[in-house]
């Protein structure tokens, strides 16, 4: 679409689209304007947009991870480092393993024939509807109680040597325990969106390998995988969005080593002191979220409108 | 090819979604007709049969929240649909500024919801949030003197009003994007006819272009409604359920229920009644959508044989 | 400012030390050097403090401490799932007042009899005669009278540790530009509160907690002890409908409707701040915030909070509320955790505590003269707890739903104009229902 091109409309519609964006960004500026003042100026509410700018927000928020020790902090509270490498560990191997599993469950599902492609999309939908409060309650007891392993003897005691920590190894408090949560609850949007892309890819190329001697495995990693890979990014930016954003479970699973930033927030999210704290932690937790728009918003459209309209 | 590759090709998964989905829902369906404490391995609890259903069937306190899921998620789909589908109708023309909008209107959908709830939170605080700043500043005005414009108790009198208007910032764009694509993909061919029959703007989009959306809007709606009912941490950070119960959506209720009572046996059977409620939602959606989808390519069929 | 006061307390901690050694006694930390003791604490004033001097405790007895700091009512969920485990992570926990009926019900905490009769830990000088007694009886004892309460058949698992009480702070200069007395009793008190929105426009009369949930509920049952109320009569019997108890509720939502703005969704931090920020006259709350007010990077009214007793109704009943250390049953050092136990609340511990801004739950650190020089309340504290009422809430196992079901019901009640007698008849009927399905009413 060349730039010229551009109809000529009525103004309003120019400052329609303006209020638009206005409100679409608006609260995300708050956030950030937020986060660089002190709480007096927040609650007094001097100054507007204008301001004096301090980072002594972000320096309470990353005490942990800072290599000097902030002059303002008695003491260092908010863990924020801790809890943003938590939360890049989970999202970054969630999505991974979303992605290889939702792909080759994909692919089965559109080559082999498995099952209708109705069947495959109503499956879906109704996977889909789960509320994450409803697994709560369950996954909460399985983790802690039913997914355990003794740590008296074999891998339980295995783990325990190894890694140290105490009790029985439960899923409950880990990094996998939460990963595998989300891997399941996104795989049935990620199987869903990849299904529409994989039906696009010529048989006859994947026919083509095949005579020249690939195997399914090669066919699927080294024909087909290259070709959806609008797909595959669509895909990725929504799995990892889930898995970065998530709070209920992860709350009710994490322990205090592998906690999340959103539980971070939430929980002090109503401590008296420390209100422009915890707008930096929202705006530091705001800002992969914000780089995908800006970046990859071609790849989020797309995968939004594979998963309604092709679905 | 072996026969065994489609398998293996579904095996991991399947495994997943069966280790850390479908299980979990069968527990859930086991531990509602317990009396189950999360202190407890679930096998050392006392069967109780349908007492935990029987006791929420007569708790006030459970109906108020249904009420409320209900009520939430059906006004914000409404309102979505009717914001997001009338501005992409409006705002679906060659025009400069709607790449740079279509890029931006999706940066509320992708920040985490508990920041959303914060911000909001702020922008609806009594004394310092934005919107009383606002309100405040008109008051002061002489015209707004005389209208008695002055600040809201958001959150205390209004608080269901304020989360449904966070929801609708948040998630108004989905619909507004998918009923672009979907208007943007119509046969040409049909409005062009249309056009040269003489219709006026409101026909066309009465008669042709929302019949031949229909099916994409259901999906899209039914998408929607879904999400709405997983609504969860925007209300738990702007109010947590509060003041009394009126915000206390039932994710919420469930939550509290299984976190703050520790009567899990209760909160499983509350999730069962609202997947229950979703399974019917999603079945009367989906018998809709069928009918529309019959009635467009009825349309479609007819709109081309003209055109 | 903080620095001094840490060097303060850190002579006074290796003073301690050095006489130990001179007797020629072994170091009695000696065995635990080098231990690692995970504590859980709560996020609040009291445990701010308790930080900073933390790495004293460290020094002297070469114990280390991690401490896992949560909002309040996040602890307590996590310790619900912590203490249930075989083993658990935590080595000392503070527990909010109400969950010593939970951990001593389920049997998840420690009696502390063996470790004071243990020559090798306890400390021959620890006075326990000098903890405050209602603290130790509200806090520490089960197992006594009602199954909550003190009593010949009590006995001690846990110590008070950031416990309070509350008090009246109110603003001295608003007080003496228009002549008013500090409320004594409660109608003076209530007539006050919407009394000075009339005075001074623009300023609430009393910031309350009043947000849904655990808040409302503590605000409402701030108000009835004094009134007369109590949440249950003999033999378990809900009695919170009473007279009194629709007074309270009154009493609540006057203070809610003449309060500053917004008030309907307070919580504590939220009230403080509105008093902080001169946006009322009085704060009814707990005694942990007086040197907040007194910070002037975070309060406007700094120099100008006075404080007085909790105002008497029908009888002088301010609340007993706070925390409490107990060490959980499946804890890994429970030995090793009774000596941080015992530092801390021993008199150098509690003193460098309340030195740094914490709840004493000694009366020799309310008396000293150092800490009343540094802190003007703490006298006016000390008096105040006199009146503490251990009773003014029941700690029972079903406590929590009660709880739930008064705070989201009496938040109705400020909110969406329910009415108070018919509120508490319900919270009454469903109250009675719980007790009977846990088996209360099963010896009547």
């Amino acid at each position: 679409m060349a730039d010229t091109n551009y109809d000529r409309q009525n103004p309003a519609f120019y400052v329609l689209i303006a209020i638009l964006i206005l409100m679409s960004v608006g609260p995300v500026i708050i956030l950030l304007a937020n986060s660089m003042r002190l709480d007096v100026d927040i609650t007094s509410g001097v100054g507007g947009l204008i301001f004096m700018p301090t980072i002594r927000n972000y320096e309470t928020a990353l005490c942990d991870i800072l290599w000097y020790e902030p002059e303002h902090l008695r003491f260092c509270q908010i863990r924020f480092g801790g809890a943003f490498i938590n939360s890049i560990i989970i999202a970054l191997i969630s999505t991974a393993l979303t992605l290889i599993f939702g792909c080759m469950a994909a692919y089965a599902l559109v080559r082999f024939k498995f099952m209708g492609r109705d069947t495959v999309s109503l499956s879906t939908l109704a996977v889909r509807m789960i509320p994450p409060a409803v697994l709560l309650v369950p996954v909460f007891g399985l983790w802690n109680n039913a997914f355990c392993l003794d740590n008296d003897y074999g891998l339980g005691a295995w783990i325990r040597d190894t890694f140290g920590g105490r009790g029985d190894v439960c899923l409950a408090g880990t990094h996998s325990g939460i990963i595998i949560v989300y891997v399941a609850m996104n795989l049935p949007f990620v199987i869903w969106i990849l299904q529409s892309f994989i039906v696009q890819v010529p048989k006859s190329l994947e026919e083509a390998a095949r005579v020249d001697g690939a195997g399914p495995f090669q066919v699927f990693f080294l024909v087909v995988l290259p070709l959806i890979k609008p797909g595959l990014a669509a895909a990725s930016i929504f799995t990892f969005r889930i898995a970065w954003n998530e709070y209920l479970l992860a709350s009710a699973l994490a322990d205090r080593d592998t906690m999340t930033v959103p539980i971070l927030i939430v929980n002090n999210a109503s401590e008296f002191d420390g209100l422009g704290t915890i707008f930096a932690t929202g705006m530091l937790l705001a800002i992969p979220p914000i780089l995908f728009t800006l970046f990859a918003s071609r790849q989020i459209i797309t995968g939004m409108t594979a998963g309604a309209v092709k679905g | 090819m072996n026969r065994s590759t489609p398998y293996l090709f579904i095996a991991p998964a399947a495994l997943v979604m069966a280790l850390a989905l479908f299980y979990p829902i069968g527990y859930m369906m086991w531990g509602s007709f317990r009396d189950w404490d999360p202190t407890q391995n679930i096998s050392e609890t006392e069967f109780v049969g349908f007492a935990n259903y029987v006791r929420l069937w007569g708790d006030a306190f459970f109906w108020e929240s249904f009420s409320v899921t209900l009520i939430f998620a059906f006004t914000v789909v409404v309102v979505e649909m009717v914001i997001g589908v009338g501005l992409a109708l409006l705002l679906d023309r060659n025009i400069r500024g709607m790449s740079v909008l279509r890029t931006l209107f999706i940066l509320p959908m992708m920040i985490a919801p508990v920041v959303v709830g914060l911000v909001w939170r702020f922008m609806f605080h009594q004394t310092y949030g934005t919107f009383n700043r606002f309100l405040n500043w008109i008051g002061d005005t002489w015209w707004g003197n005389l209208l008695g414009i002055g600040p809201v108790d958001w959150l205390g009198q209004n608080p269901l009003l304020s989360v449904i208007f966070a929801d609708i910032w948040q998630w108004t764009p989905f619909i507004f994007i998918l009923s672009l694509a979907a208007l943007q993909s119509l046969p040409r061919s049909a409005l062009e006819a249309a056009r040269i029959d003489g219709a006026t703007g409101w026909q066309q989009v009465w008669f042709i272009k929302l019949p031949l959306m229909a099916p994409v809007l259901v999906v899209t709606m039914l998408l929607r409604l879904i999400d709405a009912f997983k609504v969860l941490e925007v209300i738990l950070v702007m109010t947590g359920g509060g003041p009394g119960l009126s915000t206390e959506i039932l994710a919420l209720r469930i939550a509290r229920t299984a976190r703050e009572f520790r009567e899990l046996g209760e909160a499983a059977a509350m999730s069962n009644y609202l997947l229950m409620l979703l399974m019917l939602l999603t079945l009367g959606m989906f018998a809709f959508n069928r009918w529309t989808e019959a009635r467009s390519r009825k349309l479609k069929f007819a709109a081309e044989e003209e055109g | 400012m903080l620095k001094r006061l840490l060097a303060t307390t850190m002579v006074a901690g290796v003073a301690m030390t050095g006489a130990a050694f001179a007797d020629g006694h072994s170091n009695p930390y000696a065995e635990y050097e080098g231990t690692t003791l995970v504590v859980n604490f709560p996020a609040h004033p009291h445990y701010n403090a308790v930080m900073e001097v933390l790495p004293e405790f460290t020094a002297q007895t070469g114990i280390e401490v991690e401490v896992d700091m949560l909002p309040y009512l996040d602890m307590r969920e996590r310790q619900t799932l912590e203490l249930a485990l075989d083993e658990g992570a935590y080595d000392m926990i503070a527990y909010v007042v109400f969950s010593k009926a939970d951990y001593v019900y389920a049997d998840q905490i420690l009696n502390l009899a063996p470790f004071f009769m243990n020559p090798r830990l306890a400390d021959p000088n620890y006075d326990a005669e000098d903890l405050i007694d209602g603290y130790v009886q509200n806090i520490g004892v089960a197992g006594g009278e009602r199954g909550y309460l003190p009593g010949p058949t009590g006995s001690l698992y846990g110590l008070p540790f950031g416990s309070e009480t509350s008090v009246l702070y109110y603003r001295t200069d608003v007080f003496e530009e228009h002549g008013l007395e500090v409320p004594e009793t409660y109608d003076d008190f209530l007539a006050l509160a919407c009394e000075i929105p009339e005075l001074v426009p623009g300023m609430g009369g009393v910031a309350s907690r009043a947000a849904s949930g655990h808040q409302a509920s503590h605000a409402f049952l701030l108000h009835l002890a004094p009134l007369g109320g109590r949440v249950f009569g003999d033999g378990w019997d809900p009695t919170i409908n009473s007279p009194e108890g629709v007074a309270a509720a009154e009493a609540l939502r006057s203070i809610v409707e003449c309060g500053p703005e917004g008030s309907s969704a307070f919580g504590p931090a939220e009230a403080a701040n509105a008093f902080a920020q001169g946006q009322a006259a009085m704060f009814l709350d707990s005694i942990a915030f007086a040197a907040t007010f007194e910070d002037e990077s975070r309060s406007t009214v700094a120099g100008n909070v006075g404080w007085a007793p909790h105002p008497v109704g029908v009888r002088a009943a301010s609340q007993t509320g706070g925390f409490g250390i107990a060490i959980p049953r499946n804890g890994a050092n429970p030995e090793a955790a009774f000596l941080l136990m015992q530092w801390l609340t021993s008199r150098e511990g509690d003193l460098a505590v309340a030195m740094a801004g914490g709840n004493p739950s000694r009366f020799s650190t309310y008396a000293n003269e150092e800490l009343n020089a540094q802190y003007p309340w703490s006298s006016t504290f000390g008096e105040a707890l006199a009146d503490a009422d251990p009773d003014w809430r029941p700690i029972i196992p079903p406590w929590g739903r009660i709880n739930a079901d008064i705070g989201t019901t009496m938040s109705q009640v400020l909110t969406e104009g329910l009415d108070p007698q018919e509120a508490l008849d319900g919270i009454a009927e469903r109250t009675r229902a719980l007790m009977e399905e846990e088996g209360y009413y099963t010896w009547q």
